[in-house]
């Protein structure tokens, strides 16, 4: 049994201007150990529905369905004291923002000993050690007298640090990060995501890191999951996603990005926005701005179903698979060519 | 330090005349104490002697982590804010010392792309005015043809030209860069800085703003410095890259060059840490990781800025000499002791190939 096992998850916020909806029917499974990446443009549901599974959404005007089912137990109906005793503890996370999302007003140390504190029978004394303990962990100098600063008094490259050691400070068995190294400097990105590997390699945890850079996805993650309008356009291992993928925006995501080892003169550009959640299009939801649209795109929304030879691997797309197979080739060779 | 060596600006002929010339420019913030009797404690030096040129047509872009002095460069270049020392020779004119009066006319020369496409347009203005308003400050034209030149460039940036009285707010992240490069482009610069123009965007946006800068440059003959933090952007849109830290350039290049063979074992370490969106390339890349964070600009370190966080220091020599810009010729320099004999180069060997040349 997978470690959190997300079944066909929904998640509606009502407005003033009718029903938004967020997330929209998605599924996906992690496993102990294993990294999941979910990537997508902003506003694609990615954030929200891992909001949804820590239960962190407001309750007024939001509609949640499905199941996610944590070891076995649904998050979704769970009361909000069994809630508590499992988020933060056997699953944190880290939030995009260092800047705002530390208490300004309470010592480092103290913020890290809380999360003890909560979770663990343990004096403030042991909590406070377990915080250094964690705050070593990470990779932050002096750590006994930073302990005593406050969240001002660290750069934005330390203060992930330390959302990282207080998501790590009870040993959490899943790992929730959103974009925790947008904000930061390439150098410092690279310490990051070097400290959750090491991390999750010492506590065999499961990691879903949402981003949308697709260097990092390609770096860490062992499966990956392509959201776009609040659905799931693709997803399936990395080495599948970034070696044969099937989808055109996916497509688009990979030729839209600059990167080091090829030399394009233009970039593939996906024209126009992301649609609106309030009114999206009918049929597959990507049609307006997919170059390969036909007229079934435009009626009926295509399944998520698996590729030929390679079930784990859905996408949900219209084009036959000999296209597919070739543009995505066509694609690949491209960015090949340049590189050579 | 005296480091006024004009890095050489590339020689090949596709570009024209120098439009840009800055020389050992520097600006220091004053730290005060004091309330009514301020007096001066300390001073933040941003910038420290930045010397480069830009040549007419050409794309120079200038990367480093947050708070190397990359903005304020801009900002000084710009005249937004007021050089301590050093020149800035624009289009053969120095205007390091020039009055407002005699710096407004050049205004309409050098404009500026911001980073925050929603900070940098105002909330109460229509796109048709924020867009205009350049031309109205220089009496461009006159009301009639001010709005047909307004239409034009909303439709040379790819916006729909009867957008033109909406509000910002109701454009998207990068529908609202576009304006501020519609608003850049009014009054027909020769230099356009943008800082940090693609930053604040989704990947698949970015390419679209990337693409139109472009073809913008390609299409008017404009002059960039692109200011960024991503290296791989920077490679795509550059002809020649300048690596900044803690206020100074520690290598200058083409971006052939800069990204094939670096010099400065901080523009390698910073090339190496970049996530390779190939998942077989990608897990066997090893960054060289470069420990601890930028130092405090108030108190920098000794001699060479970078000393404190180099796997290539040398004892007695990185943190007792300041290193010198030095060539390595067609215009590529870089201010190292220790310059990297090749690449890639792993942190091992990056630090090994130190200690075999310390006996020089």
């Amino acid at each position: 049994m997978a470690l959190l096992d997300v079944k066909d998850l929904k998640t509606y916020f009502r407005t003033d201007d009718g029903i938004v909806k967020a997330v929209d029917g998605v599924t996906f499974s992690v496993e102990k150990g294993q990294t999941l990446s979910i990537v997508g443009e902003s506003g694609s549901g990615k954030s929200v529905t891992c909001l949804t599974v820590m239960g962190l959404n407001p309750k007024k005007n939001t509609i949640s369905s499905g199941e996610a089912l944590f070891k076995g137990e649904d998050l979704l109906t769970m009361g909000s004291r069994r809630l508590r005793q499992i988020r933060g503890n056997d699953i944190a996370m880290i939030f995009q923002d260092p800047m705002t999302s530390l208490n300004p007003v309470h010592r480092i140390g103290d913020q890290l000993a809380e999360a003890v504190l909560l979770h663990q029978d343990v004096t403030k004394k042991q909590a406070l050690k377990r915080g250094l303990e964690l705050l070593k962990a990470v990779g932050i100098p002096r750590a006994e007298r930073r302990m005593e600063d406050y969240p001002h008094q660290f750069s934005g490259g330390m203060r992930q640090r330390v959302m990282i050691a207080m998501a790590l400070v009870n040993d959490p068995d899943l790992l929730i990060a959103d974009e925790p190294t947008t904000a930061l400097d390439v150098t410092t990105q690279a310490q990051i995501l070097a400290l959750m590997n090491n991390l999750q390699k010492e506590f065999d945890s499961a990691i879903i890191i949402i981003t949308h850079d697709l260097g990092v996805v390609a770096e860490t993650a062992d499966d990956v999951v392509v959201m776009y309008a609040a659905e799931i356009a693709e997803q399936g291992s990395v080495d599948s996603i970034f070696g044969r993928p099937h989808m055109p925006y996916t497509w688009g995501l990979l030729g839209s990005l600059p990167r080091l080892d090829t030399d394009l003169e233009r970039l593939v550009q996906i024209k126009g926005q992301p649609p609106s959640l309030l009114r999206p299009p009918a049929g597959c939801r990507f049609h307006p701005r997919c170059p390969y649209v036909m007229d079934i795109c435009k009626k009926e929304d295509p399944p998520l179903k698996p590729v030929s030879g390679d079930a784990d691997h859905l996408a949900a797309c219209h084009l036959d698979e000999e296209t597919k197979d070739r543009e995505a080739q066509k694609l690949i060779a491209g960015t090949l060519a340049a590189a050579s | 330090m005296a480091q006024t060596e004009v890095a050489p600006a590339s020689t090949d002929g596709r570009f024209g005349p120098e439009l840009l010339v800055v020389e050992d420019l520097k600006k220091h913030f004053p730290v005060t104490r004091g309330i009514i009797f301020q007096r001066q404690i300390a001073a933040i030096k941003a910038v420290d002697g930045v010397s480069f040129s830009v040549r007419q047509g050409e794309t120079l872009g200038v990367v480093g982590e947050s708070g190397c002095g990359k903005s304020t460069m801009a900002r000084c270049v710009m005249r937004l804010l007021e050089p301590t020392s050093g020149r800035i020779v624009f289009d053969g004119r120095d205007i390091t010392k020039i009055s407002r009066a005699d710096m407004r006319p050049l205004r309409r020369e050098m404009m500026m792309v911001f980073q925050d496409p929603y900070a940098s347009l105002n909330p109460r203005k229509r796109v048709g005015f924020i867009v205009a308003e350049a031309l109205e400050v220089h009496k461009l034209g006159t009301e009639t043809e001010t709005k047909r030149r307004v239409q034009e460039l909303l439709e040379v940036v790819g916006l729909n030209p009867e957008h033109y009285n909406r509000f910002p707010h109701e454009f998207s992240g990068g529908q609202r860069q576009r304006i501020g490069v519609a608003r850049a482009l009014a009054v027909n610069p020769k230099l356009i800085v943008c800082d940090e123009p693609v930053s604040a965007l989704d990947v698949s946006v970015q390419a679209q703003i990337l693409n139109l800068l472009k073809d913008l440059q390609r299409d008017f003959g404009l002059t960039y410095v692109f200011i960024a933090h991503d290296l791989n952007v920077v490679r795509h849109i550059s002809d020649r890259v300048m690596v900044m830290y803690l206020g100074h350039a520690v290598e200058i290049a083409s971006r052939q060059q800069l990204y094939s063979e670096p010099k400065h074992p901080y523009t390698g370490a910073l090339l190496s840490a970049v996530p390779i969106p190939d998942p077989q390339a990608g897990r066997e890349r090893k960054p060289i990781v470069i420990e601890g964070d930028v130092p405090n600009p108030i108190n920098p370190p000794k001699a060479c800025w970078f000393h404190p966080r180099c796997p290539r220091f040398h004892e007695g020599h990185c943190d007792v000499v300041t290193p010198e810009l030095t060539s390595f010729g067609n215009g590529h320099v870089a201010a190292c002791h220790y310059p990297l004999e090749r690449w890639p180069m792993t942190a091992d060997e990056m630090r090994m190939a130190s200690q075999t040349s310390s006996a020089r």
